[in-house]
């Protein structure tokens, strides 16, 4: 899998690749290596899940039964309704959540914005499912802080929250995925210059009216991408409604999926069943064409231009409390309510000194027999993982870029599919083509950081390519001029200007890397366990006390780690070189 | 020993807590090899050659599951445990996708879903091994597999838990069916058969005595569903539900940390779970496997068990005085026939009912 830069330095394809297809051009060896491995990676597990969709499951032979059996039942048939209901829900939130946001730390004078664009990495950093064991021991309807306080507020018998609910998910999900939003609409409005807005303000508009009659308008197309990627996270995601939608008596897509892998495994159904998150998410694709494709968004130029900070008087502080609201159900609540359990005997306690206790970190540390190797793999799995990535979607990238190959653009393609495959299916297809011999790969490091790999890519490649795009090839050119080969010119030239932004790349794909559980949870093996897969499993128990605290040692090691980036690389990585 | 392991026991209600049952009392025997069997001196020197051994478990708790892994990397050093506790149908579910890819992780698979083990010994992907320790248990635990493919190494109660702060015991339910009554709507906790092995049993026992009827009428109470039968203690404890079928092992044993927890034993029977465990074929550890499976059925692991109010496997192993253990109450047991057909079955019922 390192593969990517190695073939990168083999250009000339030495060897007896090399030798056979010397007649070609050494570009296309290249060409080929990259495909064969993207085709790998991407095209053969989605393929085999097409294949196995249709196929009997003990002979092989063509079949439409998975189809059947798949749809053939009211429930499961609900479940994808629920995934649409979960998805639509998601993304008008974190819209909501994440446009204003965006809009007051890029446009105006809202106090506090470097403790806001804190929280909001906090959320971006915390995994789904720890969210909603958070939002479990503040909404739990009888037992939950917030039902609670308002019990005691109010003399009420019962609370008014209850996370165990279609709303409830809604949220628990939407508060961590309106990072994305957050990141996209920022940096589009960070390249829109006032001029536009200067002249509505001169025709007699208020601040009000230009923001939403001109300056939302220009980042259409950054609000539809963030709404798009919340609304595909939610549907593919499966910690956070195992823990929520299941005791709310209601199926989505991915518990289902997990279903057909009870006894017996029923992969092909499976496969079928998981059709329509690949159309689903194919289909918002087109549409986001649709939708933006027509206009012009050409204000977006990226060029200069004066932006000038918007004054809110008074409402800069009504601006900062919708902040505040936003980052208090995102991080401050849940975090809050996990570090104490994390540190309680027993959580439901409450906070007291008889209450404290290192026990549950202790227990992890030294008496269970699994956590320690569990966080080593999830750091060595991630810090591979975004190694790999990174390598190849830089390759790719810069045979695109520099049109070094033919056809550059189906390899531009075959990087960005994974995009579309909902995480769990991408897993079942990975097992579906890797966990059996041939490879028999099943149990092993390599299947899970192949499957990060690619579910990855896009990430990767996004970063790379932004990244490349900011060099022109005139000062490789240079090089060459005075004699030096490519590889040295990749390696003086390119390398030393692409530092910074390619450790933000590597950030980019280590932190999700390290909590990724949809993936992970029908790939691992019970040594190749990772932290998220074990929190899964503790939590069939409900033991939070030992799962907030193990959920603590995650955020604290990927939280420092990313303290480390931000000192190498500047402290806005995030919002510069995403997407 | 047995007096040893008394002491440990008064410590441990004397207040010194958990902490010195996980660690520090662990050092019963310390494996000297002067009082190793033969067959255990054999398989032990086998076993350290292997080095280690994957044991997926659904039998306990978690920490009950450490610890007990613990102790024997305690008495054979040398042999490292990897344990991974997961309700009995998410470890069969691992297994099943092991097996079809036909690269087994697993050493030993201890569920507690007997049918399981119906199943695989059926499609021969066990491997038999008849332990030393099999003729040293309880009558009631032996020779539930003759032809020695399996062997019971732990059981386990389902009755019914409350939480003391919300029920006072007088207005708590007697039996099972007091459990459809409207004055527990809200109030129940489950956990669900398409995980847990201990639910799954008791579902097909409730029916076995009422009916799915039975099934229908707690469904309108709105019962809370989890997924082990484990997450019940945690519901209570937090005042999120009141009463729960739960198990009586983990429940009894987070009452005696302080949590305001008491057990009823229904008096039409708290259902007798028995749970098998069994090594499967081709394993990359056949003899550690064979080794623990030695293990399970020793004094000490009873001794561990029992200190964590699980059921004893042995007759010199007694529990504390006071603790109820599955003699002293009317229980009830399906058949493993009933067991192995019923689950499935009712899995998909429970699904109709209740929506998941």
């Amino acid at each position: 899998m390192s593969g990517g830069l190695d073939t990168l330095a083999q250009p000339g394809g030495r060897g007896m690749l090399g030798r056979r297809f010397a007649f070609l051009e050494p570009s296309m060896a290249l060409w080929l290596v990259l495909i064969a491995v993207l085709v790998f990676l991407v095209a053969s597990p989605v393929v085999r899940i097409l294949v196995s969709s249709f196929q009997e499951p003990e002979t092989g032979r063509f079949t439409f039964a998975n189809y059947a059996e798949a749809y053939g039942n009211w429930r499961q048939l609900r479940a994808v309704v629920n995934s649409i209901e979960l998805g639509l829900g998601v993304a008008l939130l974190a819209g909501l959540f994440g446009v204003p946001i965006a809009w007051a730390i890029s446009r105006t004078d809202m106090p506090a914005k470097g403790f806001v664009r804190l929280m909001v990495f906090g959320a971006f950093i915390t995994p789904p499912y720890l969210g909603a064991i958070g939002w479990i021991l503040l909404a739990g309807p009888n037992s939950g802080w917030l039902n609670k306080l308002w019990m005691a507020a109010t003399g009420a018998g019962h609370g008014i929250f209850n996370v165990y609910s279609m709303p409830g998910l809604i949220v628990v999900v939407a508060v961590t995925s309106f990072p994305y939003v957050f990141v996209f609409v920022n940096s589009a409005l960070d390249l829109v210059s006032s001029e536009m807005e200067d002249a509505a303000n001169i025709l007699g508009a208020g601040t009000l009216r230009t923001t939403f009659r001109v300056t939302l308008p220009l980042v259409v197309p950054a609000i539809i991408g963030g709404l798009i990627i919340s609304f595909l996270e939610a549907i593919a995601l499966f910690g956070a409604p195992a823990l929520i939608a299941l005791p709310a008596r209601f199926h989505v897509v991915s518990t289902q999926l997990w279903q057909f892998f009870e006894y017996p495994v029923r992969v092909e159904e499976a496969a079928a069943f998981s059709l329509p998150l690949l159309i689903i998410t194919v289909l918002m694709f087109w549409l986001q064409r649709a939708i933006i494709g027509r206009r012009g968004y050409a204000a977006v130029t990226g060029k200069g231009g004066e932006r000038r900070t918007i004054r809110l008087g008074a409402w800069r502080w009504a601006m900062l409390g919708y902040a505040f609201f936003v980052c208090a159900l995102a991080v401050i609540l849940p975090m809050t309510v996990l570090l104490q359990a994390a540190f309680a005997k027993a959580w439901g306690r409450g906070l007291s000194l008889d209450n404290l206790t290192l026990r549950n970190f202790t227990y992890l540390l030294f008496e269970q027999t699994q956590a320690q190797q569990a966080i080593v793999n999830t750091f060595v799995y991630s810090g591979a993982t975004a190694f790999a990535a990174i390598g190849l979607a830089l390759a790719i990238a810069y045979v695109v870029n520099r049109r070094l190959v033919p056809f550059s653009n189906l390899l531009a393609f075959l990087c960005m599919a994974p995009f579309v495959i909902p995480a769990i299916v991408l897993a079942i297809g990975f097992y579906a083509a890797y966990a059996p011999p041939p490879l028999a790969l099943y149990g092993t490091a390599a299947i899970l950081i192949l499957a990060y790999t690619t579910r990855f890519l896009p990430i990767a490649y996004t970063a790379s390519a932004a990244g490349l795009r900011s060099i022109s090839a005139e000062m490789e050119e240079a090089v060459r001029i005075l004699g030096g080969g490519r590889l040295v010119a990749i390696r003086k030239v390119l390398a030393p200007l692409l530092k910074k932004s390619l450790a933000g790349s590597w950030l980019l794909v280590f932190i999700p890397a390290t909590r990724e559980l949809s993936s992970a949870i029908f790939l691992v093996g019970p040594n190749t366990r990772v932290i998220s897969v074990m929190l899964f499993d503790l939590s069939e128990e409900g033991n939070f006390e030992v799962l907030s605290a193990l959920g603590a040692i995650l955020l604290i090691i990927t939280v420092t780690i990313a303290a480390i980036g931000f000192r190498v690389i500047g402290r806005d990585f995030m919002v510069r070189s995403a997407r | 020993m047995i007096g040893h392991f008394a002491s440990r026991r008064d410590i441990l209600k004397g207040g010194a807590g958990i902490a010195a049952l996980g660690i520090g009392a662990l050092a019963p025997r310390s494996a000297s090899a002067a009082e190793m069997t033969a067959r255990e001196k054999e398989l032990y020197a086998a076993a350290k050659q292997e080095g280690s051994l994957t044991w997926y478990t659904a039998h306990y708790d978690d920490q009950t599951a450490q610890s007990l892994g613990r102790m024997f990397e305690q008495l054979y050093p040398g042999i490292k445990v990897s344990v991974v506790r997961t309700t009995a149908q998410v470890a069969f579910q691992r297994v099943s996708q092991e097996i079809k890819a036909g690269a087994m992780q697993v050493d030993l698979l201890s569920t507690t879903d007997i049918g399981h083990y119906v199943y695989l010994k059926d499609k021969a992907l066990l491997e038999k091994y008849v332990p030393d320790n099999a003729g040293r248990v309880l009558e009631i635990y032996k020779n539930y597999d003759p032809d020695g493919f399996y062997f019971v190494t732990s059981a386990g109660m389902v009755a019914m838990g409350y939480n003391t702060t919300k029920l006072a015991a007088t207005d708590a339910p007697k039996n099972w069916t007091d459990l459809i009554d409207a004055r527990w709507k809200d109030k129940v906790s489950l956990g669900h058969p398409g995980f847990s092995g201990y639910v799954g049993t008791w579902v097909v026992t409730m029916r076995k005595l009422y009916g799915w009827q039975f099934f229908d009428k707690l469904a309108a109470n709105n019962p809370q569903i989890g997924r082990s039968i484990v997450d019940t203690v945690t519901m209570l404890n937090a005042g999120e539900r009141v009463v729960s079928a739960g198990p009586v092992a983990a429940t009894m044993e987070s009452a005696q940390r302080g949590n305001p927890l008491a057990m009823i034993y229904p008096t039409d029977g708290a259902v007798l779970i028995v749970a098998p465990s069994g090594i499967m074929k081709g394993v990359k550890h056949p003899n550690a496997a064979r080794l623990f499976m030695e293990y399970l059925m020793s004094a000490e692991a009873s001794k561990i068990q029992v200190d964590r109010f699980g059921e004893t496997m042995r007759p010199e192993v007694s529990p504390a005085p006071g603790v109820v253990a599955a003699k002293d109450v009317k229980t009830i047991r399906p058949t493993v026939d009933e067991i192995f057909k019923g689950i499935p079955e009712v899995i998909k019922q429970w699904r109709d009912t209740f929506g998941v």
